[in-house]
This record gives structure tokens, C-alpha cells and sequence, in this order.
């Protein structure tokens, strides 16, 4: 009985020794950490919709909608130029790649085109799916019109399509939905006649 | 304190050529040299750490609970790490955050506190980290370029067999893997028994 106590407590001590230097850490890095998301989802909407000055979050009313309709759309940004007039939107998609969720961010001007995406964190095989992080894959999406929706060609693309990365169509695919989604989303809020109305 | 502690782990028993430990994060990131390098360095800092902290701990841990206690003071390590990374060089996180958690899982951690920290002293278990740490990168390095210089026919991101080459795609989806790290571990074996001999 005594030597289980005696075990017990050296490995609760041992666990609240760790909890204690988590929690510590935790303490330290959660502002940096957070701002360095913060950060990095800046210029993540900066690269998307280089035109934009500044970007104004779409909350509330607005932006349930966006999400309730246009599945896996998260958030939407509207990209605002010097004077205050909305020149585009970001929006922010998570949908699912080969494992798990993909963060899919897309730029679409209002002269009817995207004007660039960017994959963020994701899960996908370094080599295949990650691929989607290297300019030529999402390069491919700069460009092309939002008037129709993006397809994914396993060979040569052509007109509104995008050429899959070879061995991870799945992954292809996945970030093209979440592009699909943004150009829904950006011609319901242009039908609309923009948001905050 | 030994030097061989140091560079036993390098080639003689290599953690992956001879012990074949760590087989799940070896298959699974060695689709480029450059990963392989980047899962091998993440790995080889934290074994130093785990390392030293369980040989100073070593006469503190009662032998029952001592597979519990590795694992809660492994993981925190980790953890830590990762949080300390993601706060101060986020640069450095966005390329090798992808392995970190796969670190935890790493069997050769666990089986150097078992068979080695838990043993001897603080600089021989630090020199034993080193040593099986670079041993680990060394293998997952020559398993990432043999994997990408046939299945993409380049290597560090640099095409170095020209535009005729088509490249073998199954050498760096997840059957390459098994198959290079068999040919690897056949061309070892007929090495060293050659050397036997």
C-alpha cells in the first residue's frame, strides 16, 4: 500500500511538473503566437487582393449567412482601396483534403476575376498534397474568371480549369472547392449589391 | 564518458538501418531530402532534451511508473518546443511544424530512455542523443534523396535528371517508401556482411 502511494505521488508530481511548464509556456507564447497568426493571416489576405489598402471583417448577420450557404466558407473579408470603396473580397475556406482540413484562402476582385489563393495550414503528404503550397499549383487560380466555377484537369488545362498536382487529385480537388465556394459567395454578396446592408 | 556513445548511433547500430525503430515517421516523411533532413534535425533536438532530463531523473522515477513518466515528460518536451517555435522563429515552424507532432510518436525516443537515459549519466545519454540523432537524419536523408531523385527526379527542389526523365511517381507515394527502405536496408546488410567476412 505504501509503495503504491510512494508511486503515485512521484508520478503526480512528475505530470504537475509538466502541467506546470506547459502551462508556463502557454502563458509566455500565447500573445506572440497569436500574433504571429495574426500576422500571417494579414498577408495572407494582403497576397490574395494585393489592390486592397485595407480589409474590413464581414461579422454578424452577413457573414452567418456567407457560412450557412456556402459550405465551408469560415470567413469573409471585404478588401477596401484608399478611399473606402470595396474593391474585393477574401474569403477564408476550410474544406476537407486527402487528411483533413485544408485552409484555403481566395481573392476575388469585383472586375469578375480571382485574383490569387493561397493554401494555408493543412495536414496533407509532404511531397504530394503539400505541394499545394508551391507557387505553380496556386498560381493557377490567379486569373481566371468568376463567372463560371474552376474544374480540375488530371492533364493539360485548359479555359477555367486547373491542372491537378500530380498524385494528389483529392487534395486538387479539395482546394478548388473552397475556391468554388468563395466565387459563389462573392456572386451572391455582387447580387446582393454588397454586405452591411 | 564514452566518444563511442557518440558515434555508435551514427552508422554501427543506426537507428534505422540496424535498430529499424521509427519506421511510421520514416516511411511516412521521407518523400524529399529536404524533409527528411527537417524531421531529422526536430527529432534529433528533442532526444538530446529527453534524453538528459530522463538520466537526471533516472533515480527519481520508481522503475513501474516508467514508461508514463517518459511519455508525460516526452510529450512535453515537445509540446514545448513547439509552442517556444511557433512564438519566436515562426519561419523555421512553418517548415518543420508539420513534424513536430509526429515527433511524439517517434518510437526511437522512447526506446533510447528505456535502453539508454534511464542507465547512465547526463553527458553519456547527451552523446547518445547526438549520436542516435544525426544516425536518424543521416538515414532519413538517404531514404528522402533516393526516394526523390527517382520519383521526381530532383533533388532539394533542384531538377537534376533533365526533362527527359519521367519520373517513377510510386517512389515517393507510400509503396516507394517500403520499397526504397528495403533496397536501402539490403544494400546495408550486404555491406556490413561483406565486411564481416
Amino acid at each position: 500500500m505504501k509503495q503504491i502511494l510512494k508511486i503515485g505521488i512521484i508520478l503526480l508530481l512528475i505530470s504537475a511538473i509538466a502541467a506546470f511548464a506547459l502551462g508556463f509556456t502557454n502563458e509566455v507564447t500565447k500573445d506572440k503566437i497569436a500574433e504571429q497568426r495574426f500576422l500571417a493571416n494579414e498577408q495572407a489576405k494582403k497576397e490574395v487582393l494585393p489592390d486592397a489598402a485595407s480589409f474590413s471583417d464581414i461579422t454578424g448577420e452577413d457573414l452567418e449567412a456567407i457560412v450557412a450557404k456556402f459550405e465551408p466558407i469560415q470567413e469573409a473579408y471585404v478588401g477596401l482601396d484608399a478611399s473606402g470603396t470595396p474593391i474585393g473580397y477574401v474569403f477564408k475556406s476550410i474544406p476537407n483534403g486527402f487528411s483533413g482540413a485544408v485552409v484555403v484562402v481566395t481573392g476575388l476582385s469585383v472586375d469578375e476575376m480571382v485574383t490569387g489563393l493561397r493554401v494555408g495550414s493543412h495536414n496533407e503528404t509532404p511531397g504530394l498534397g503539400a505541394k499545394a503550397k508551391d507557387a505553380p499549383f496556386y498560381e493557377q487560380f490567379a486569373g481566371k474568371s468568376s463567372t463560371s466555377p474552376i474544374g480540375v484537369s488530371k492533364t493539360a488545362a485548359s479555359g477555367n480549369d486547373i491542372q491537378a498536382i500530380t498524385g494528389a487529385t483529392i487534395s486538387s480537388v479539395a482546394i478548388t472547392k473552397g475556391a468554388n465556394a468563395s466565387i459563389d459567395a462573392f456572386n451572391w454578396i455582387l447580387e446582393n449589391g454588397g454586405v452591411g446592408k | 564518458m564514452k566518444l563511442s556513445n557518440l558515434t555508435r548511433g551514427i552508422l554501427k547500430e543506426n537507428p534505422i538501418f540496424v535498430q529499424l525503430l521509427g519506421m511510421c515517421p520514416t516511411l511516412a516523411v521521407t518523400t524529399s531530402a529536404e524533409n527528411g533532413i527537417g524531421m531529422g534535425l526536430a527529432t534529433t533536438a528533442v532526444l538530446i532534451g529527453s534524453n538528459v532530463a530522463i538520466s537526471m531523473l533516472r533515480k527519481f522515477i520508481p522503475a513501474q511508473v516508467r514508461i508514463p513518466a517518459y511519455v508525460v515528460v516526452i510529450s512535453t518536451f515537445v509540446t514545448v518546443i513547439s509552442m517556444l517555435m511557433e512564438a519566436f522563429v515562426p519561419a523555421l515552424f512553418t517548415s518543420l511544424g508539420l513534424f513536430i507532432p509526429l515527433i511524439v510518436v517517434n518510437c526511437i525516443i522512447l526506446a533510447r530512455a528505456e535502453s539508454f537515459a534511464n542507465k547512465n549519466g547526463v553527458i553519456d545519454s547527451a552523446f547518445d542523443g547526438i549520436g542516435m540523432g544525426l544516425g536518424f537524419t543521416l538515414a532519413l536523408f538517404v531514404l528522402g534523396s533516393v526516394r526523390e531523385i527517382l520519383g521526381n527526379g530532383s533533388i532539394f527542389g533542384t531538377a537534376i535528371l533533365g526533362a527527359s526523365y519521367k519520373p517513377a511517381l510510386i517512389m515517393i507515394l507510400p509503396p516507394g517508401g517500403f520499397l526504397a527502405l528495403g533496397l536501402l536496408l539490403a544494400l546495408y546488410n550486404s555491406y556490413t556482411l561483406k565486411k564481416a567476412k
